[in-house]
C-alpha cells in the first residue's frame, strides 16, 4: 500500500485508537485524525467515483475546500450523503460509505461513460435531449423523459427518506469584535482587541484553533508554531471578555454586521451528552469584524490532474505535519510556486520519499533551493507534468515546460510515483468578503483575487489580505485587532518566527496543455475543454460559464476551480484576467444543514394557547380541537356516541335547561382614558358614548374600505373604563388595527389600551335555567331582571372568588357570561357545574355552540370574512348616521350597495341530508351539471331546535329570496339537493327567550 | 379569598432533568408576584407617573428606555415608552390606581393575566440566548432593566432580577407551553424545577 501512517509526529494520538467503517470494512484510526487521514493511514486512496465520468476520484486536499471525497455518513438511523471526508472528525463507530458507485467503488458500471467522454461536454445533456424529436415525444417533452435517467447516472450522494430525529438549536450572540479564523492572524486580532476591552468572539471552522501554524513546520518564538497557536487559543478561551468558538464555521455576512455561523457541536462525538444538539447555528451581531480567513491553495489544471494519488501541495504537508500520515510512498511535487518545496521537506521529514520536484519556473529562491535539499531532490526546473497513468497513480508524464509561453518541448519522461503534490498558487479566501464589499481586485504579482472594498464594518488580516507569510498574518492580526480595540491598547511586542524566507508570488501558470482530460472543477467533471468549449460557443462572460459547464457549483462552489476557470477563459478570450471578471460569492461559504436553519422543535411555531379551565376539560374527557393557537372543546362525548350526536345532545340540553362553555378564548381589550368613549365612536359603526356605566352593548367594526371587520360587546365599566371583546380569532388584528389608529392617526387622543384576554376566565351559562342556577351560587349581588336585565352588568362573588357577570346571549337563550380571574378560572367553574347539577347543567363545545347561534342566525367569522359588508350580513341597524366613524366613507361604494350583491340568508336542507360548508347554492342544475353558483353556504348544523338540517348562507339578492327553492351543489362531497331558503333567525326570531 | 391556580399544571414537576454532568446550569421556577400592574402615562406624563409609582412602591425608576427597579416588596421595569409593569403584593394595584389620576395616566390589573417564570443560574443567559435575540450579557442587560419582545407567538416582558437570575412575563395562556420551551432549551446545561 503506498499511503502509510508515520511512527511519530503529528497531532494526533497514536494511543488512542478509533474503530471505524469505510463502505462496510473496518479501519482503525487516531484519536485527532479527519476520515480523509485516515483512510489515508489505512492506504486507502480511492474514495469516490466522479459526477459525471465516474472516474476515480481519491483525496484531494485536507480542508473544506475538498472537491473529491465526499462520503456518506450513517448516523442517528439518518443518511447524510456529501460530507467531505477531510471534514468528518473521526469518533468510534463512525460508519461512512463511498458515493455515485455500482456495484462498488472499485468497479463501477458507468466508469463506462469515460469511454464516450468526448461526447459528454459542456451542454452535452440539453443538446442532445432537448432538440429531437422521437415518435410522439418531443423538445421538452422528451428532455423530461431522459432526465429522470440522466439525473440517477449523474450525481453525488443519495439522501435519505428517515425523518432526522437529532436536536438542531439556534443561538443569538452580541460581540463588539468577531475574529473569524483562529490562525496567527486570527488568534493575534482576537487577544489585541480582547485585551483593548472589546468583547471578542474568535470563530474557527476546524476543531482546533491555529489554521496553517498546525501545520507549517515553522517555529514561533521559540516553539512549535502548533504548540504557540494551542498556548495561545487557551490563554484566549479563559478570559472573560472572549469566547472561542471552534467547529464553528461562519458562513454567512448579512446586513447590519449580522453574521450566521454553524457550530457542528456533535458531529466528533460518537454519543451525545443529553439535550446537546448536533448543529447550533450561531446569529452573531458583531460591532466590528476581522477576517482573517485565510488562503486556499489552486491546482494547476493538466491531463489526468484527477487520479487519485493527485493531491494539493498544501494538503500533502498537512497530512503528514498534523496527521502523520505519509500520502505516498514515492511522492513527487509539481508546483509554480515556492510553498510546495515547504511540502516536499515535510514529506520528506516524515519518512516519505520525495522522487522529484517539477517547477515551471527557471530560476527559484534560494530558501526553496535549500528545501529542496531538505527533501533531498534536484528540482526540475522548467518542466510541467503533462500526464499521469494507473488507476491509483502509478506514473507521471513530465516534459519541458516554457512558462513564458506555456509551450512544451523534449520528450516526455516517465516518472513512477504514487502521490503527486501540487500547487498553483494561493487564493485569499474572500468569500465573505465579498458578501460584505464591493468587487475584489486582481493582484498581478499574487496572482489572485485579494479582498474587495468592504461595504461593512470589517478589516482583514493575514493571508486574506495577501499577507502569505506567517510574520505578516502575525503582524496584521494584531493591526487588526488594535484597530478595532476600544481603548488604546499597547502594540504587544510580535512572537518571533523562524522560517525559510520563500518567494510568496507564484509564476502565472495556471494549465499545461497537453492530450487528455485536464480537470479544472474536480466535483463537477468540468474540464478545460469544457471551458474553451462554451468560450466557442459563445458563453464568455464568467456567469455564462458557469452556469453552461457548471464550473464552480455544488457542494465545495468551487474554492479549488474558480480562479484555474476564468484564467483559461481569459487566456481564450485573449484577455487580461481580471477583464474577464469573476463571481462573487454568496451565502453559504460551506453547506448548512437544514435543520441548524429550522433549528426549533416545530411545535415551537405554534405554541399551544391554553384556557384557565383547560385541564377540566381534558379530564372530563372533552375532545379538543385547535381554533389558531387555542385549544377548545369541541363536544364532550359520551362513550360511544359520534361527533353530531354530541352536539345535538349538547345544543338540545341549552334549549331545555341550562348549559355552560369556556368562552375565556374571546379577545378582550382594556380600552382606558378620558377619551375612551369617543374613540370607541370612531372605531365601531354604533354608539358607545351614550352608553350607561354598568351595560354591555354589541358593536360591529368595519376596516377602512367599509367592509365588516370584527364584532363583539363592549361592556362600560366605568366613565373612562371599558371592557372590550373580540372574537376569538380577530383579537390580535383587532388589537393592531386600534393601535394604529391611536398610534398614527389620532395620536391626540389619551386612551390606553391593554390586552387583558388572559386575565379573565369566561364561561357562558345559557338556558331557560340559567338565572335559577347562578341565584343558586352568585353572592354579593342579585342576578334578577331587574338588577340584571339584558346587556346589564353586576360584580359579585362566586364560592368566594370575585365575578363579573354580564347579560348577554350568543345562544339565544337567557344566558349570562361569568368572567372572574383566570386563576380562579377552574374553581368558579367547578362551583357554576355544582349550582348547575340540579338543573342537569350540561358543558357544551364549539360544535354545539356553533349550532345554537346558526339556529339564531347569529354571525361569526365565516360570515364576517374579509369580503361581506354590514348590508349584506343584514346589520345596517348598526350603522349609525349620527358620526362618522371608520369605513363610514367608503361603505356606500357603489360596488358595495350593488343588489346583486350575496346577502345573508337561512337555508333548510329538504331531503333530509346533510349541508357542507362551502357547497354553492344553484337554482337549477344536477349533480352532473352543477350549475350556476348563486351563492354558497358559510355554516351548517343539524338543529335539534327545528329537528332539521339547516344552514346560514351568502346568496345572491338575499332576503328578496325568502320562501324560494333552490339547490345546494356541492361537488366535492358530491352531494346535490334542493333547499329552501328562509330567514337566517331560524329560532325564536323575536328574541322572546334571552329577554325572558 | 380563593388561591390563584398555577397555569403551568402538570408541566411543572420539580427535579433535575437534562445533562446534570456538571450539575444543573439553572434553576427554573414559578415566580408570579401576587400582584402585576401596567401603568401608562399619556405623553408628557411619564416622570409625573414614575413619581407616584414611586410614591406607592418606593422605586425610583430612571427615565430612560428598559429602565427597572428590583426592589424588597416589589418590582418595575419599562415595557414601553411611558409604560411599566409594576408587580408586588397584594393591593398593589389598587394603591396604584388611587395614585395614579386619569390626568396622569391608567392603570390596569393583569394579576391573572401573567405568568412569571424564572431562570436563574451560572447558565441562565446561555439558556435566555437560545430563545431570544436579546444580549443579554450584565453591561447591555444590568441588574433591574426590563425589555419587552417576543419568542415567535409569545410575548415576553423580561426583567434581570439578579446576577444570574431572570423573571420572564408571558401570558397565562402561553405559560405552559413557553415553561415546555424553557425546559427543553435549558437541557443542555442541565435545569432544576423547584
Amino acid at each position: 500500500m503506498s499511503a502509510r501512517r508515520t511512527s511519530t509526529g503529528g497531532l494526533i494520538d497514536r494511543s488512542r485508537t478509533v474503530r471505524f467503517t469505510f463502505d462496510g470494512k473496518t479501519y482503525t484510526g487516531c484519536a485527532g485524525d479527519t476520515l480523509a487521514s485516515a483512510l489515508l493511514a489505512n492506504g486507502i486512496t480511492l474514495v469516490g467515483r466522479s459526477f459525471k465520468y465516474h472516474r476515480p476520484r481519491g483525496v484531494y486536499t485536507a480542508g473544506v475546500d475538498e472537491p473529491n471525497a465526499l462520503v456518506t455518513v450513517f448516523k442517528d438511523g439518518v443518511r447524510e450523503p456529501n460530507i467531505p471526508a477531510t471534514q468528518i472528525e473521526l469518533y468510534e463507530g463512525l460508519e461512512a460509505e463511498s458515493q455515485n458507485r455500482f456495484p462498488s467503488l472499485d468497479y463501477d458500471i458507468s466508469a463506462l461513460n469515460q469511454l464516450a467522454g468526448p461526447l459528454f461536454g459542456a451542454g452535452f445533456y440539453y443538446k442532445t435531449f432537448m432538440g429531437p424529436v422521437v415518435g410522439p415525444i418531443k423538445g421538452t417533452r422528451f428532455w423530461m423523459v431522459c432526465e429522470h435517467f440522466i439525473r440517477r447516472a449523474a450525481g453525488l450522494g443519495r439522501a435519505g427518506y428517515d425523518k432526522d430525529p437529532v436536536r438542531y438549536e439556534r443561538m443569538n450572540a452580541f460581540c463588539d469584535v468577531l475574529v473569524l479564523g483562529a490562525g496567527p492572524a486570527g488568534l493575534m486580532a482576537a487577544e489585541a482587541a480582547a485585551k483593548g476591552g472589546r468583547r471578542v468572539i474568535l470563530a474557527e471552522q476546524e476543531p482546533r484553533a491555529g489554521g496553517a501554524a498546525n501545520w507549517s513546520g515553522e517555529t514561533i518564538d521559540g516553539k512549535p508554531a502548533a504548540g504557540w497557536a494551542k498556548t495561545m487559543a487557551e490563554r484566549l478561551a479563559a478570559m472573560d471578555n472572549v469566547r472561542l468558538l471552534t467547529r464553528t464555521t461562519v458562513w454567512g455576512y448579512y446586513d447590519g454586521n449580522n453574521l450566521a455561523a454553524l457550530e457542528r457541536v456533535g458531529d466528533h462525538l460518537a454519543a451525545r451528552p443529553p439535550g446537546a444538539p448536533r448543529h447550533r447555528h450561531w446569529s452573531i451581531r458583531a460591532e466590528k469584524v476581522v477576517l482573517a480567513t485565510g488562503a486556499f491553495e489552486r491546482p494547476i489544471v493538466f491531463p489526468g490532474n484527477d487520479r487519485p494519488g493527485v493531491m494539493l501541495a498544501g494538503a500533502a504537508e498537512r497530512y503528514a505535519n498534523q496527521f502523520g500520515v505519509v500520502p505516498g510512498e514515492k511522492v513527487a511535487v509539481f508546483t509554480n510556486n515556492d510553498s510546495a518545496y515547504r511540502a516536499a521537506a515535510a514529506l520528506k521529514k516524515a519518512g516519505g520519499a520525495v522522487i522529484a520536484i517539477i517547477d515551471v519556473r527557471p530560476e527559484i529562491s534560494a530558501a526553496a533551493r535549500g528545501l529542496a535539499e531538505e527533501a533531498g531532490v534536484v528540482p526540475l526546473l522548467g518542466h510541467a507534468v503533462v500526464g499521469t497513468a494507473g488507476k491509483r497513480l502509478t506514473k507521471i508524464m513530465v516534459q519541458r515546460f516554457d512558462a513564458a509561453t506555456g509551450r512544451l518541448s523534449g520528450d516526455v519522461r516517465p516518472v513512477e510515483a504514487d502521490c503527486l503534490a501540487v500547487s498553483g498558487g494561493w487564493s485569499p479566501a474572500i468569500h465573505l468578503a465579498s458578501q460584505a464589499g464591493r468587487n475584489p481586485a486582481w493582484d498581478g504579482r499574487l496572482n489572485a483575487f485579494l479582498p474587495p472594498e468592504p461595504t461593512q464594518e470589517w478589516t482583514g488580516a493575514g493571508a486574506f489580505t495577501g499577507a502569505m507569510t506567517t510574520a505578516e498574518a502575525l503582524s496584521t492580526g494584531r493591526d487588526a485587532g488594535l484597530a478595532a480595540a476600544s481603548k488604546k491598547a499597547s502594540r504587544a511586542k510580535l512572537p518571533e518566527v523562524a522560517a525559510p524566507a520563500l518567494e510568496v508570488n507564484p509564476a502565472p501558470v495556471f494549465e499545461i496543455k497537453a492530450d487528455g482530460k485536464a480537470f479544472v472543477d474536480l466535483q463537477n467533471d468540468v474540464t478545460a475543454d469544457d471551458v474553451r468549449l462554451a468560450h466557442r460557443e459563445g458563453f464568455v462572460s464568467v456567469e455564462h460559464l458557469k452556469r453552461y459547464t457548471t464550473l464552480g457549483m455544488a457542494t465545495d462552489q468551487g474554492k479549488t476551480s474558480n480562479v484555474p476557470g476564468l484564467a483559461i477563459m481569459a487566456d481564450a478570450r485573449g484577455l487580461p484576467i481580471p477583464d474577464v471578471g469573476t463571481t462573487r460569492f454568496r451565502p453559504p461559504f460551506s453547506p448548512v444543514s437544514i435543520g441548524s436553519l429550522a433549528a426549533e422543535k416545530h411545535q415551537h411555531f405554534k405554541p399551544d394557547r391554553l384556557t384557565p379551565i383547560h385541564d377540566w376539560h381534558v379530564e372530563r374527557g372533552a375532545r379538543m380541537m385547535e381554533v389558531g393557537l387555542w385549544h377548545r372543546p369541541m363536544i364532550y362525548g359520551d362513550p360511544g356516541e359520534t361527533v353530531e350526536q354530541a352536539y345535538i345532545r349538547e345544543a338540545a340540553a341549552v334549549r331545555a335547561s341550562v348549559g355552560i362553555v369556556d368562552v375565556s378564548t374571546l379577545g378582550k381589550i382594556a380600552v382606558k382614558g378620558p377619551d375612551a368613549a369617543e374613540f370607541l365612536d370612531r372605531v365601531y359603526t354604533n354608539m358607545f358614548s351614550t352608553l350607561a356605566v354598568g351595560k354591555a352593548r354589541y358593536g360591529l367594526m368595519l376596516r377602512e374600505d367599509g367592509i365588516a371587520f370584527d364584532d363583539g360587546t363592549t361592556w362600560r365599566l366605568g366613565e373612562h373604563d371599558f371592557l372590550m371583546t373580540t372574537t376569538t380569532a380577530n383579537a390580535g388584528n383587532v388589537m393592531q388595527h386600534l393601535e394604529y389608529f391611536l398610534d398614527v392617526v389620532w395620536p391626540d387622543l389619551r386612551v390606553h389600551l391593554t390586552s387583558v384576554t388572559d386575565q379573565w376566565a369566561g364561561a357562558a351559562v345559557g338556558g331557560p335555567n340559567a338565572r335559577k342556577m347562578l341565584e343558586a351560587c352568585v353572592t354579593r349581588s342579585k342576578v334578577d331582571n331587574e338588577t340584571l336585565p339584558f346587556m346589564g352588568i353586576v360584580h359579585g362573588e362566586i364560592a368566594g372568588a370575585p365575578v363579573m357577570i354580564c347579560r348577554l346571549s350568543f345562544s339565544g337563550e337567557l344566558a349570562y357570561e361569568v368572567y372572574c380571574g383566570a386563576g380562579h378560572g377552574t374553581h368558579v367553574w367547578e362551583a357554576l357545574m355544582e349550582a348547575g347539577e340540579p338543573f342537569g347543567i350540561t358543558p357544551y363545545g364549539m360544535e354545539a355552540l356553533g349550532t345554537l347561534r346558526i339556529e339564531k342566525g347569529h354571525v361569526t367569522g365565516a360570515e364576517i370574512d374579509g369580503r361581506t359588508t354590514a348590508r349584506d350580513l343584514y346589520l345596517d341597524w348598526m350603522l349609525s348616521k349620527k358620526k362618522p366613524f371608520i369605513g363610514s366613507a367608503l361603505m356606500d361604494r357603489e360596488g358595495l350597495i350593488d343588489k346583486n350583491r350575496i346577502r345573508l340568508v337561512g337555508v333548510v336542507s329538504l331531503d333530509g341530508q346533510p349541508l357542507g360548508g362551502g357547497a354553492h347554492i344553484v337554482e337549477k342544475g344536477s349533480l352532473e351539471d352543477l350549475g350556476e353558483s348563486i351563492g354558497h353556504i358559510t355554516a351548517f348544523c343539524y338543529s335539534p331546535a327545528l329537528s332539521k338540517y339547516i344552514g346560514l348562507a351568502l346568496v345572491k339578492g338575499g332576503k328578496a329570496r325568502h320562501g324560494t327553492r333552490a339547490f345546494v351543489s356541492d361537488a366535492l362531497r358530491k352531494r346535490f339537493g334542493p333547499v329552501e331558503i328562509v330567514s337566517h333567525h331560524f329560532f325564536d326570531p323575536e328574541g322572546s327567550r334571552m329577554h325572558g | 379569598m380563593v388561591e390563584r391556580i398555577s397555569p403551568l399544571g402538570e408541566a411543572f414537576r420539580p427535579g433535575t432533568y437534562g445533562n446534570l454532568a456538571e450539575g444543573p446550569g439553572v434553576t427554573l421556577t414559578e415566580a408570579t408576584p401576587v400582584t402585576i400592574a401596567e401603568a401608562a402615562a399619556w405623553p408628557g406624563s411619564a416622570v409625573a407617573l414614575s413619581g407616584a409609582i414611586e410614591t406607592v412602591t418606593g422605586l425610583s425608576l430612571p427615565a430612560a428606555p428598559g429602565a427597572g427597579v428590583v426592589g424588597g416588596g416589589a418590582v418595575a421595569f419599562s415595557i414601553g415608552p411611558g409604560r411599566y409593569l409594576v408587580a408586588g403584593a397584594e393591593g398593589l394595584s389598587t394603591k396604584l390606581q388611587a395614585a395614579i389620576s386619569l390626568d396622569m395616566g391608567t392603570v390596569t390589573d393583569l394579576s391573572h393575566g401573567r405568568a412569571a417564570l424564572r431562570i436563574a443560574g451560572p447558565r441562565a443567559e446561555w439558556v435566555l440566548s437560545k430563545l431570544f435575540a436579546l444580549d443579554f450579557s450584565p453591561a447591555a442587560f444590568p441588574v433591574g432593566e426590563g425589555r419587552a419582545t417576543a419568542h415567535h407567538d409569545i410575548f415576553a416582558q423580561i426583567q434581570r432580577t439578579g446576577g444570574e437570575q431572570f423573571d420572564i412575563y408571558v401570558f397565562r395562556s402561553f405559560a405552559r407551553a413557553f415553561w415546555q420551551e424553557l425546559c427543553a432549551a435549558a437541557e443542555e446545561t442541565g435545569y432544576e424545577v423547584r
